[in-house]
């Protein structure tokens, strides 16, 4: 494969457990999936089923303990850069691609984004971190040595201490300083203007309990983007936003995308939004992976039970409203799991078999993945089928 | 937009009478209260230091004719702790600290259930009557709150015990006094929040009588913070009743350990540090012991702590 | 802005409160005997005491007498204290100078140790340090302070010698102007470091006994806000953004949850408070403690009243001053977010 066409992520069979009272919960349980450059990949599944915790460890932000990486890997490969594999990366580079080559918009931007600081120092921290050289740059002190340049590259990279920021207030410094904050402000001004943030140079000072909700995400957005990361990932981005700006963001998150080329990794519990913005679709029940497909084959042929019923659930023209057909039964707990099919205590055509073996992802298309034994050979035994049980 | 419907609760049908749900529930919740260790480490102190108070009389030979007096011995004066007769030595004044430290057990066990029991029962009595009936005097009960939390609260004692008179009895009634405020404003909280809770509104709708709201539904959600607040008091109180005996408001020579601290300071300088420290070490003990307790039956009562993770 | 109606009508009830307390904490030493006592002697005859009577109004009704007293207040006139042989406004300053510099000693202890400790322990919770640092702060809550302090005393003075005991070395003392009270100052403005060395000497033992119920207390908060704060989305927000774990504690997740403690500040300052009485005492600290646990002893009702005035006052003002810094570091106060 060239470049270009390897994916920008790729895990595999990620294991994720934590610590809990009950016992050790496989939240995610031997997940596979790759993220294409550029693409727009879909994320689902109910609440609780690990999707979360799985696009996480990319970012490496699942608390650890209670945690614990139980096993697999997570390649990135950042554009020009060699492939790092994320889960045992040291500490430094793990910090220069967090923010930098992937980076991620919380759910709700009202507490994702914090409350004691303006703006514009929430966003400059990015670009602090992740560009202070060219900071340096801009401002003409590359090429100096000497103490000016030291405090102020401290300063640029956010390493400053109490009594380095007492120096830089005093008069040679402090126009050194002041020259590194415009040289920020006017970054920070490009990345709110780039989410189409009226009047950025305002909006910078503000704190985010004075933006509305859709300016908070946009704010997110701006930081999240300032660095034009290879990867974002989405959590559930529009779900805490009134409904009429949900569409105002998803379309910039879209418009954005495309002008960066950047790929996109959106955890949803949305079907309809996933198949309105997404190429590709990843269906995720109790720690793993169901399906997957290109987003318009698998709205066309779900193939495992459990996406059917997900489809089902969604209104569409044909059914009534309160008619939604709801899937039976409860997740099941995640503490030591069955080894067969996670799903087959709530399936309609679940055989003793489903109970006891796992069926892996096979093929059922072109680039269409189901893990369930109605669509593979059965190793000896009689496997289940829509048709017999659709009777 | 359509979500993918969460899982619902799962919803037993309730079989259990509700005596049995009751048991079930306090036998859950002394299982969580201990199974926190400090917890556990505060009440083994309580026990121990209840027992050495119960059974004082029988660990060292009561003084005649007052045993809360301390017995003193002209014949031996300073003596380091370990000398014979004397296990934690005496003090300038021929004082048995041993006796001290047991006999002062029971004077703070008095002390403490004295104090709690009024301060609880006119507290709660008070704030009651005020939640529920409001007005005028809820008004009154308010600004008296107010002026009450003006003062820290061992100035405040300090004050009346100095304005009664130097004697161990005066201790007792200014912490009263002083300390009734607080359960008062808890046990008001209580019924107002209950009050405003739509329960009580539906339980009136059908018709209770006043009574039956309060037994039923404010007094059993009121009783959690008091009895968490009347743990860490039990604990309190014996740390600012022996601070004001240490100052001097108590009677000189009673088996107390403020009194015995107060006592044993002369002798510090002289190298003489075992009658302070013991004595001071158990109202340490006291205070730790109840903290810890009251501690760990918030974190357990009081849903309101429990963290998410 | 309801937070500056709040304030403004906080201010207007703070000398109402004041009122309240002076006339309960009156009509109970009152109550406990006529203060006719201080102004006697054994000589005087039945005239000279019936009009030592009339001229401090000892034979009106409490409630006129009260009034002669709050009179007094408002014209600077605290009455006579007997047991410092002297008017209360003259002896008064030197002792608040006393306590002030011992409770500002003790308040840097608390909140730098306090805020610290918490710190320490939040970020590193459920383990080690953390246990440590509850420990500690349990026992902070439990310690009584003449116990505390008598155990320094033993340690510190009697066996290793390390810190002295008092307020200063007298020859020291003379041998500088005191124009604030304030020892330390007062040595600095001299330009004399020897005398401020001794002067911080004198300091350290009493300032640790004074602040350590408060260091306790602030820990507890400290830490329980710093988890509380850590768990928060913008915590995780932050790390994503590539920000070092310290850059993330100190800048982002200690300045929100030094909000809430801040309110604690606030009140372990009753802590000093209470706690000013016994280390004064002990450590023979000539301040305004001490002062009063005199007089309680005594029965100087005059001294009495002026600590309880003073203490209230001072309480209820740095109550006051804290919830204007509450409302200020909160911003999401201002909306009521």
């Amino acid at each position: 494969m060239t470049e270009s066409t390897m994916p920008i992520a790729s895990i595999r069979d990620l294991r994720i457990h934590f610590r809990s009272k009950a016992g050790v919960v496989h939240a995610v349980d031997g997940v596979s999936f790759d993220i294409r450059r550029g693409e727009t990949l879909g994320l689902v599944g109910e609440t609780g089923c690990g999707k979360s915790v799985t696009a996480r460890s990319l970012l490496r932000l699942n608390p650890m303990p209670p945690g614990i990486h139980a096993g697999g890997t997570v390649e990135f490969r950042g554009a020009g850069e060699l492939p790092v594999e994320l889960t045992g990366v040291d500490e430094s580079t793990l910090r220069a691609i967090r923010g930098n080559r992937i980076a991620m918009i919380f759910q709700d931007p009202g507490k994702a984004l914090n409350p004691g600081l303006t703006v514009r120092e929430q966003i400059a921290e990015v670009f602090y971190q992740h560009r202070a050289d060219e900071l340096l740059d801009d401002i003409g002190l590359t090429d100096r040595a000497g103490l000016v340049r030291t405090l102020i590259a401290r300063e640029a990279s956010l390493r400053s201490r109490w009594i380095e920021r007492g120096l830089l207030r005093v008069p040679p410094l402090r126009a050194h300083r002041a020259a590194l904050r415009r040289a920020v402000d006017d970054r920070v001004t490009d990345a709110l203007a780039e989410t189409q943030i009226p009047n950025p140079r305002a909006v910078m000072d503000r704190y985010p309990h004075e933006l509305s909700g859709g300016m908070r995400q946009r704010v997110m957005i701006a930081q999240a983007l300032a660095c034009n990361p290879d990867l974002l990932i989405a959590d559930e981005p529009t779900t805490a936003l009134d409904v009429t700006v949900q569409a105002r963001i998803l379309d910039l998150i879209n418009d954005l995308q495309r002008r960066h080329d950047t790929a996109v990794l959106y955890i949803s519990h949305d079907l309809s939004l996933v198949r309105r913005v997404c190429d590709r679709v990843v269906v995720m029940y109790a720690g793993k992976i169901v399906e997957t497909g290109p987003t318009e084959d698998l709205f066309a042929n779900p193939s495992h039970p459990y996406t059917r019923g997900l489809l089902a659930a969604i209104p569409s023209a044909s059914h009534q409203r309160g008619a939604l057909a709801a899937i039976e039964g409860t997740v099941p707990e995640l503490v030591d799991p069955d080894p067969g099919c996670r799903f087959a205590t709530r399936c309609g055509f679940a055989t003793p078999m489903c109970e006891t073996t796992d069926p892996g992802l096979a093929p059922v298309a072109a680039d269409h993945e189901v893990a369930c034994f109605i669509h593979h050979p059965v190793p000896g035994g009689v496997g289940p089928a829509y048709e017999k049980a659709a009777t | 937009m359509v979500d993918i419907p969460h899982k619902l609760p799962a919803v037993a049908p309730s079989t259990e009478s509700a005596l049995r749900v009751r048991l079930r529930r306090v036998r859950e919740l002394s299982a969580s209260v201990l199974a926190n260790p400090t917890t556990v480490l505060g009440f083994v102190l309580i026990v121990a230091m209840i027992s050495m108070a119960v059974f004082a009389p029988l660990i060292t030979e009561a003084n005649t004719p007052d045993p809360y007096q301390m017995p003193r011995d002209w014949g031996a004066l300073n003596e380091p702790p370990g000398t014979d007769g004397f296990l934690l030595g005496t003090t300038n004044t021929g004082g048995d600290v041993f006796y001290g430290v047991v006999w002062g057990a029971r004077t703070s066990l008095r002390l403490s259930l004295i104090v709690v029991g009024i301060t609880v029962l006119v507290g709660v009595l008070v704030g009651s009557v005020a939640g529920f009936r409001g007005g005028k005097f809820d008004e009154i009960l308010m600004r008296l709150v107010d002026v009450f939390l003006s003062i820290p609260e061992l100035i405040f004692a300090l004050a009346i015990a100095a304005v009664l008179g130097p004697s161990f009895g005066n201790i007792i009634l200014a912490l009263a006094v002083v300390f009734w405020v607080k359960y008062a404003r808890i046990m008001r909280a209580q019924v107002l929040h209950v009050k405003a809770n739509e329960y009580v509104d539906s339980a009136r709708i059908i018709g209770d009588s006043g009574w039956n709201i309060y037994r039923r539904d404010v007094f059993p959600n009121a009783i959690t913070p008091i009895i968490v607040q009347a743990t860490m008091d039990m604990g309190h109180i014996v740390l600012v009743g022996a601070t004001l005996s240490f100052i001097g408001l108590a009677e000189a020579g009673l088996a107390e350990w403020g009194v015995l601290v107060s006592e044993g300071q002369a002798g510090i300088s002289a190298g003489r540090w075992w009658a302070s420290t013991f004595p001071g070490l158990m109202v340490f003990l006291w205070a730790l012991a109840f903290n810890l307790v009251g501690d760990g039956l918030r974190d357990v009562l009081d849903p309101r702590t429990e963290t998410a993770r | 802005m309801q937070v500056r109606e709040y304030l403004i009508r906080r201010l207007m009830i703070l000398p109402l409160l004041v009122i309240g307390t002076s006339i309960i904490v009156f009509t109970l030493t009152r109550v406990g005997g006529s203060p006719i006592g201080i102004y006697l002697s054994h000589e005087m005859s039945q005239e000279e005491v019936a009009e030592i009577e009339a001229r401090y109004h000892l034979d009106d009704p409490l409630p006129v007498q009260y009034l002669y007293w709050a009179g007094g207040v408002l014209r600077g006139d605290l009455g006579w204290s007997g047991i410092s042989a002297g008017p209360v406004t003259q002896v008064m300053p030197d002792k608040i100078a006393a306590s002030l510099e011992l409770a500002v000693a003790a308040g840097i202890v608390a909140v730098t140790l306090g805020v610290g400790l918490g710190t320490f322990a939040g970020a590193r919770r459920n383990r080690l340090p953390d246990h440590i640092a509850r420990i500690f702060s349990i026992s902070g809550a439990s310690m009584p302070t003449f116990w505390f302090a008598i155990i320094l005393l033993i340690v510190f003075w009697v066996y290793l010698g390390w810190f002295p005991v008092g307020r200063s070395t007298t020859a020291l003392f003379t041998s500088i102007e005191h124009p604030t009270g304030l020892y330390t100052v007062d040595a600095l403005l001299a330009g004399n470091l020897r005398a401020f060395g001794d002067a911080l000497w004198h300091l350290v033992l009493p300032a640790v006994t004074l602040g350590y119920g408060a260091t306790a207390i602030i820990a507890r908060m400290m830490r329980s806000s710093l988890v509380e704060e850590l768990q928060e989305d913008y915590v995780d927000a932050a790390r994503a953004k590539g920000l070092a774990e310290r850059v993330v504690l100190k800048r982002h997740a200690r300045r929100n949850a030094l909000i809430p403690t801040v309110t604690v500040i606030g009140l372990s300052f009753g802590f000093l408070l209470q706690g000013s009485v016994v280390t004064e005492i002990i450590f023979q600290w000539p301040g305004m403690g001490r002062w009063m646990a005199d007089a309680v002893l005594r029965g100087d009702q005059a001294t009495i009243m002026a600590y309880v005035l003073f203490t209230s006052v001072l309480f209820l003002g740095v109550n006051l001053v804290v919830d204007i810094v509450y409302a200020y570091l909160d911003r999401r106060v201002v909306l009521g977010d």
